[in-house]
C-alpha cells in the first residue's frame, strides 16, 4: 500500500473533466475538495497558484503534480483529474498536461510533503502507470491503480500476464 | 634520388591506414591513439619489418608534434575553463607531477633495482598526463561530463607536461653530472628559468601574434600558416634560451584563442587538422621507434609499476593535490582515474637515449608499457567511470544540423544554414525570434526568400544571421526535442522552478526555514550563485533543506537560466557538495581565490535573450 494511496478517497478522483485552462482546471480542484474534504476553494486555488507562480509543477509527459499547504489542514488530501481536452501548463517538455494529481498538505509538513511528492514523481516516471492511467475507463478502476501500485509494480504485472 | 618515392609511399600510406583505422576506433570505443601506436608497432622492426631507429629524429618530430598539439589545446581552451579550474590544475601540473615522479620513482627503485636517480627518472618519464588522450576521451562519443571536472582534467592535462619535461631533463643531467651537482640548487634555479621564461615569453608572444594577425592583410589562406610557425618560433625562441618552448606554447596559445583574432574559425579548422596530422604522426614515429621483441625483460615490472602508477600514484598524487580544494568525491574520484599516460611519456623515454645515458633502452621500453597499460585500462574505462560516479549531464537538446561560415569584413554577425528536421519545434508552430535575420530557405533545390515560404517543413535548410551570443538559443530551436527522461529528472530534479523567483517564497511553499541573514529579495538564481562562490555550470547543485537546487541551463558562463528543484536528498544520486568555502585550509583556498579559482558574479541576463 502505497502512501498515496491513503490520501486519495475514491470520491476524489475525477475523469472527463472540461476545463480550458490551467486556471480553471485549479478552480475545479477547489471546488472538489470544498464538496469533499470541506477545505475553502479559495485556500486551494490561492495555494496551488503560489506555487505555480515559482515555476510550473508540470513533470512532462502530459502529467503535472500542483500542490500546496493549507492552513489548518489536519491530513493531506490528494485528488486526480483527467482531463477531456489537455490544457497548457508551461512543462518542461512544451506538452499540455492531461492528467494531474493535486496533492494539498498542512501547513507543517515539510518532511511528509516532500515524500509524497518524490513518490507521485516515481509512480509518473512509469511509463506502463501512466499508460494504464490514460486508458482506464473509469474512475473507479483508476482509484485501484493507485491502491496497488508499489514501487515493483512493473516487474508484477509483468509477472502477472 | 630513387629513396623519395618509397619513404613518401610509407609515410603517407602509414598516415592513411590510420585515418581509415580510425573509423574502427570511433566504433568500438577504443581509444584512438592506442591504434595509431598499434600501427607503428605493426610496421615497424618486429612487424613488416620497417626498420627505423634513429632516436634524434624520433624525439625532433616528436617534439615538433607535441608543439603543435599544445599550441592547439592552448588555443582551445576557453578562458571561463581556465578560471574555473586554473588553481587545481595547476596544482596538479606542479606538485602533483612532482608527486607522481617521486610515488613511481620509489616504487621504481625496488621493482627494477635501479640506483635513485634512474629510478625517478622512470619515475619523471610517465608523471604527466596526455593531453590529446585526455581531450579526445572527454569529448567524444556524444557524453557531456560535469564541466567543473573536465575543466580540471583539460587544463591539467595541458600544462602538465612542461614540469614532466624539466623534471626527465634535471634528473638525466643529474645522472650524467654524476652526483656531482646539488639537487636542491638545481630543481630550484631550474624551475624557476623554464618556467619562468616559458610563461612570460608565451604570453608576450601569444599578445604579439594576435596583433601582427589582426593588422596584416593576407590571402586568407595564409593567415593559419603565420599562426601555426609563429607558434613554432615561440617554441623555439623559448627553448634557446632556456625557457620551456612547451610551456610557452601552451601559454601562447591561450592567449591568441581567447583574443578576437582575425579568420577564428578557419583557424580553428586548419589547427584540428593540424593537431590531428600531429597526433598521428607522434604516435606512428613512436610506435615505429620501439621494439617489442625488446620488452622481455622489463615487461613484468614495468605493467607492475603501471598498474600501481593507476591504482596507487596517480590517485594518492590527486587526492593530497586536491584535498585543499574541498571537493566532492566524485570530482576526486574521477580525476584519480583519468591519469591516462600517451605520447609524451614515450617522447620523453627517448631523451635518455638522445642524450646518452648508460642502458637507455630500459627507459623507453618502461614508458612504452606503462603507456599501453593506461591506455587500456584507464582509455577503455573512462565513460564507464564517468557514469557510475554520475558525472555525465543528461543532454536535454537533441542534436542540431547546422553549418557555419566564415564572413569577410568581421561582421558582428554569423551565417548559419540549419537544417530543419522532423521533430524540430519549429514545426510545431513556434517562429523564429526577431534578432535571427533569415535570409533564405532551400527547399527540394529551390531558394524561396523566408518571407514567401510561410511556415517552414522538414528537410527545409534555412540560411539565416543571427549574432554569436544567440547561436546555442537558435540551437535549441532547431534542435530535436527530447523530452525529459527518467534519468534527466535524478540528475535535474523533478520540476523546474523559475531563476527569477523569491528564494523566500520557495521557501514558503515547502515550509523550509528562512535562511539567517538572507536578503528578503534574494531570488533562486542569486541564492545558487551565492552559494556555488564562482561562475555556475550545467548539473552544479546547491542543498536549500531537504531540497535540491539544480543548474539545469546556463547562459555565456554566468548567468543561471534554468533551474531544477529535486526533492529527496537521500535518494539522489550526484551530491555535488562543493565545500569550497568551507575548507580548513583558509590560507590555501584564498590564494586560489586571488588566482581566479572563484571566479565571478552572477549578472543578470540582458532582456530578450531568455529561451525563446
Amino acid at each position: 500500500m502505497s502512501l498515496i494511496a491513503n490520501l486519495l478517497p475514491p470520491s476524489n478522483v475525477v475523469i472527463d473533466l472540461e476545463a480550458s485552462s490551467k486556471k480553471r482546471v485549479f478552480e475545479q480542484a477547489g471546488l472538489l475538495f470544498e464538496n469533499q474534504q470541506g477545505i475553502g476553494r479559495s485556500d486551494v486555488f490561492d495555494s496551488l497558484f503560489a506555487r505555480e507562480r515559482l515555476g510550473s509543477t508540470g513533470l512532462g509527459q502530459g502529467i503535472a503534480i500542483p500542490h500546496g499547504r493549507i492552513k489548518g489542514l489536519k491530513d493531506a488530501a490528494g485528488a486526480f483529474l483527467r482531463l477531456t481536452t489537455p490544457v497548457q501548463f508551461d512543462a518542461p517538455d512544451g506538452r499540455p498536461v492531461g492528467m494531474l494529481f493535486v496533492l494539498l498538505v498542512p501547513e507543517q509538513a515539510n518532511e511528509q510533503h516532500l515524500q509524497l511528492l518524490s513518490e507521485l514523481a516515481q509512480m509518473f516516471s512509469d511509463s506502463k502507470f501512466r499508460e494504464s492511467l490514460l486508458n482506464a475507463p473509469d474512475a473507479a478502476s483508476i482509484h485501484t491503480l493507485f491502491t496497488s501500485w508499489g514501487p515493483n509494480a512493473a516487474d508484477e504485472r509483468r509477472t502477472a500476464v | 634520388m630513387d629513396w623519395i618515392y618509397p619513404v613518401i609511399l610509407v609515410g603517407a600510406g602509414l598516415i592513411v591506414v590510420s585515418v581509415l583505422t580510425s573509423a574502427l576506433a570511433f566504433r568500438f570505443g577504443a581509444p584512438l591513439l592506442l591504434i595509431f601506436l598499434c600501427i607503428g608497432l605493426i610496421a615497424g622492426e618486429d612487424g613488416l619489418g620497417l626498420m627505423f631507429d634513429d632516436a634524434n629524429i624520433a624525439y625532433f618530430l616528436g617534439s615538433l608534434a607535441l608543439a603543435v598539439i599544445l599550441f592547439d589545446s592552448g588555443f582551445g581552451t576557453r578562458t571561463q575553463t581556465l578560471k574555473r579550474a586554473a588553481a587545481p590544475a595547476i596544482v596538479l601540473a606542479t606538485v602533483g607531477v612532482l608527486l607522481t615522479t617521486l610515488l613511481v620513482g620509489v616504487v621504481a627503485r625496488y621493482l627494477f633495482d635501479l640506483p635513485w636517480l634512474y629510478a625517478l627518472l622512470i619515475g619523471a618519464i610517465v608523471s604527466s598526463t596526455d593531453a590529446a588522450a585526455v581531450f579526445f576521451l572527454l569529448r567524444t562519443g556524444g557524453i557531456k561530463i560535469y564541466k567543473r571536472v573536465r575543466s580540471i582534467l583539460e587544463v591539467e592535462s595541458g600544462s602538465n607536461d612542461p614540469m614532466a619535461i624539466f623534471l626527465t631533463i634535471l634528473l638525466i643531467e643529474l645522472i650524467l653530472a654524476d652526483g656531482r651537482s646539488n639537487i636542491a640548487t638545481s630543481f630550484l634555479t631550474g624551475f624557476g628559468m623554464q618556467m619562468g621564461l616559458g610563461l612570460v615569453i608565451g604570453l608576450g608572444a601569444g599578445y604579439l601574434i594576435v596583433v601582427v594577425v589582426n593588422r596584416i592583410h593576407l590571402e586568407e589562406a595564409l593567415y593559419p600558416i603565420v599562426v601555426m610557425a609563429s607558434a613554432l618560433c615561440v617554441f623555439a625562441l623559448t627553448g634557446e634560451f632556456g625557457g620551456s618552448g612547451f610551456l610557452a606554447v601552451y601559454v601562447a596559445g591561450i592567449v591568441a584563442g581567447n583574443s578576437a583574432i582575425k579568420g577564428e574559425s578557419a583557424l580553428r579548422r586548419y589547427q584540428q587538422g593540424m593537431t590531428w596530422l600531429a597526433q598521428i604522426v607522434m604516435f606512428l614515429v613512436l610506435g615505429l621507434f620501439v621494439t617489442p621483441s625488446e620488452f622481455g625483460p622489463v615487461l613484468l615490472p614495468a605493467v607492475a609499476l603501471g598498474l600501481f602508477l593507476i591504482f596507487v600514484g596517480r590517485p594518492l598524487a590527486v587526492w593530497l593535490c586536491l584535498l585543499p580544494f574541498g571537493f566532492d568525491r566524485q570530482t576526486v574520484t574521477f580525476s584519480c582515474w583519468v591519469g591516462l599516460r600517451g605520447a609524451v611519456s614515450i617522447l620523453l623515454g627517448i631523451l635518455p637515449i638522445v642524450l646518452g645515458v648508460e642502458g637507455a633502452d630500459l627507459f623507453l621500453n618502461t614508458a612504452f608499457i606503462m603507456v599501453l597499460t593506461s591506455l587500456l585500462v584507464q582509455g577503455w574505462t573512462i565513460k564507464p567511470a564517468a557514469r557510475w560516479l554520475n558525472l555525465i549531464v543528461p543532454s536535454q537538446a537533441g542534436p542540431v544540423e547546422r553549418i557555419e561560415l566564415e564572413l569577410p569584413g568581421n561582421p558582428r554577425h554569423e551565417f548559419l544554414i540549419y537544417r530543419v528536421i522532423d521533430d524540430s519545434p519549429l514545426i510545431a508552430g513556434r517562429h523564429l525570434p526577431r534578432w535571427a535575420r533569415p535570409s533564405l530557405v532551400v527547399r527540394d533545390g529551390r531558394s524561396f526568400a523566408f518571407e514567401r515560404v510561410g511556415h517552414l517543413m522538414p528537410g527545409d535548410y534555412v540560411y539565416l544571421f543571427a549574432p554569436p551570443e544567440y547561436v546555442a538559443l537558435l540551437d535549441q530551436l532547431f534542435a530535436k526535442p527530447q523530452g525529459p527522461s527518467k534519468d534527466d529528472k535524478a540528475f535535474f530534479g523533478e520540476f523546474k522552478v523559475k531563476p527569477e523567483s523569491r528564494l523566500a517564497d520557495l521557501q514558503r511553499s515547502y515550509d523550509l526555514p528562512v535562511r539567517e541573514g538572507q536578503p528578503e529579495e534574494q531570488t533562486i538564481a542569486e541564492y545558487i550563485a551565492a552559494e556555488l562562490g564562482s561562475s555556475p555550470v550545467v548539473g552544479d547543485r546547491v542543498p536549500l533543506g531537504p531540497l535540491d537546487l539544480v543548474v539545469r541551463a546556463v547562459y555565456q558562463g554566468t548567468a543561471i537560466t534554468e533551474i531544477g528543484l529535486a526533492f529527496h536528498q537521500d535518494s539522489r544520486k550526484t551530491p555535488y557538495k562543493r565545500a569550497a568555502t568551507r575548507t580548513p585550509l583558509k590560507p590555501i583556498t584564498r590564494l586560489a581565490g586571488l588566482l581566479g579559482w572563484r571566479g565571478q558574479r552572477l549578472k543578470r541576463t540582458p532582456d530578450g535573450t531568455k529561451t525563446p
